[in-house]
């Protein structure tokens, strides 16, 4: 075991943050209060590496291999407080680049993996509907075969990156009758007739990523189109999930690191009853919760991470992580807001974003029940 | 892995099938032809559960591009899976 960054990962680690404090917060406070996405903050970190940092360096990515990834986006999440364009980022990248490398033809992915790359594009998939959340493959969009092509009618909700996004991988089942071996990915372009992006979803949180409804109808597109093969949605999306959860939530680490930062400095500074209030066990017992929190999430997403960089599955070990260090940011999150007091609470301390922001972590990439079921279901539970 | 161990190697995964997805949905014996996805024996998780034992116990690597329905659907399809990998 090697617990610790390779020179190379410790200096590009160095480089993520320093640029995302330089170039990833501007405006923050009015971007989320109007929900506005930061496209300037998508080419730059484009023109950084970001989107292409784990594609080969064939098809224009930085070639670099999952811990490496794992490690920038933690960096991001430490630098980059605007966790709205952190999620729509890492959505692009686990539900559409990741994909495309996994089961596109060398075709599709010459045609969409540079544009995907170097900012050009946004990609997303559309998978949950307003009747299957959960229970994913039970979804009622349909494929029809017609000839040598397929009319696909249905709708889609909760969608990530919809509004501006270029290319969509939208599952639908072509025989009802398999089941989940019937769902199918197909790649569809922005202005496709019969795709219709629908109308904008308000969040809680992560407000800065735009969510929308989708409807598909009578949307024609041809056999090629199809993202692996017929019957194959299942295993794109399972390869799409394990990405995720390994991941996503790697920039929670970085957000995590921030806020005790934040907080020790404050329980440092901050003088009540005549001692700083960092000298007072119920505020120093917070923070060392917070400290034992962040490393345990590192331990379990690292590992995840180590296990998919030796081109082993990590589905549980993915799941692990994704639960955990979920549960783990919103703690967190309170906690801070909590030593802070009063301050905690208000906008411009700016916890009470994280707070709105992390809680969607328990929720999207399958919740945290849903975790804990394929982590019981390994156990044939 | 041999022609000469394919009976044991299909044992091992059908005792596998049978304890760890089968039983735990009240499905007590199926064919070695049968596809199990049909059947509801293996659903998504059980795919990667079996993957997971396939890898473990077979000392072999199952990439994404052969989790598919094809090569997980039945106990022979398994088994012509681990012996296609055998010989690579």
């Amino acid at each position: 075991m090697d617990f610790a960054w390779t020179e190379e990962q410790a200096a590009f680690r160095k480089e993520v943050i320093r640029f995302a404090r330089t170039e990833l917060n501007d405006d923050l406070e009015r971007r989320d209060r109007e929900e506005e996405f930061p496209f300037d903050f998508w080419k730059k970190c484009a023109q950084f590496g970001i989107q292409g940092l784990p594609v080969p360096t064939e098809y224009g990515g930085g070639g670099a291999d999952t811990l490496t990834t794992v490690c920038a986006l933690e960096a991001l999440g430490y630098g980059c407080k605007d966790n709205g364009f952190l999620f729509s980022l890492n959505a692009h990248m686990w539900t559409t680049v990741i994909p495309l490398m996994g089961f596109g033809t060398e075709e599709q992915k010459r045609k969409y993996l540079p544009k995907l790359i170097s900012g050009e594009w946004i990609g997303l998939h559309c998978m949950t509907e307003p009747m299957s959340g959960s229970d994913a493959y039970s979804l009622r969009t349909r494929a029809e075969r017609k000839g040598d092509r397929y009319v696909i009618n249905g709708t889609k909700t909760f969608i990530t990156n919809t509004i501006h996004g270029d290319l969509f991988i939208v599952f639908a089942n072509v025989d009802p009758s398999k089941g989940a071996n019937g769902v199918t990915g197909f790649l569809i372009e922005k202005g496709h007739p019969g795709l219709i992006v629908g109308k904008k979803l308000h969040k809680m949180g992560l407000r800065t990523s735009p969510m929308s409804e989708v409807a598909l109808v009578d949307c024609e597109v041809p056999a090629e189109n199809i993202l692996g093969k017929e019957g194959s949605g299942q295993a794109i999306f399972t390869h799409s999930m394990e990405w995720e959860r390994t991941c996503i939530l790697a920039s929670h680490l970085g957000m995590m690191q921030r806020l005790i930062e934040t907080c020790v400095k404050y329980a440092r500074e901050r003088q009540q009853f005549g001692q700083p209030i960092g000298k007072y066990s119920a505020i120093a017992n917070k923070i060392a919760d917070m400290e034992v929190r962040l490393e345990t999430g590192r331990l379990l997403l690292y590992k995840a991470a180590w296990l998919k960089s030796q081109g082993r599955h990590a589905l549980r070990e993915a799941s692990m992580a994704k639960l955990y260090v979920s549960e783990a940011t919103v703690q967190t999150c309170l906690d801070a807001i909590q030593i802070h007091g009063g301050y905690g609470y208000t906008t411009e301390y700016e916890m009470e974003r994280d707070l709105r922001d992390a809680i969607s972590g328990k929720i999207y990439s399958g919740t945290s029940e849903i975790q804990k079921v394929i982590i019981a279901g390994f156990q044939g539970l | 892995m041999t022609e000469s161990t394919q009976p044991a190697v299909k044992d091992q995964i059908r005792e596998f099938i049978q304890e760890n997805l089968a039983s735990v949905k009240g499905i007590s014996s199926f064919r070695d032809d049968e596809s199990l996805m049909d059947n509801g024996v293996i659903d998504s998780l059980g795919i990667f559960r079996l993957v997971s034992f396939l890898e473990e116990n077979f000392g072999v690597r199952v990439s994404d591009e052969e989790i598919n329905p094809e090569n997980l659907k039945s106990v022979d399809s398994i088994e012509q899976l681990l012996i296609a990998k055998s010989k690579k």
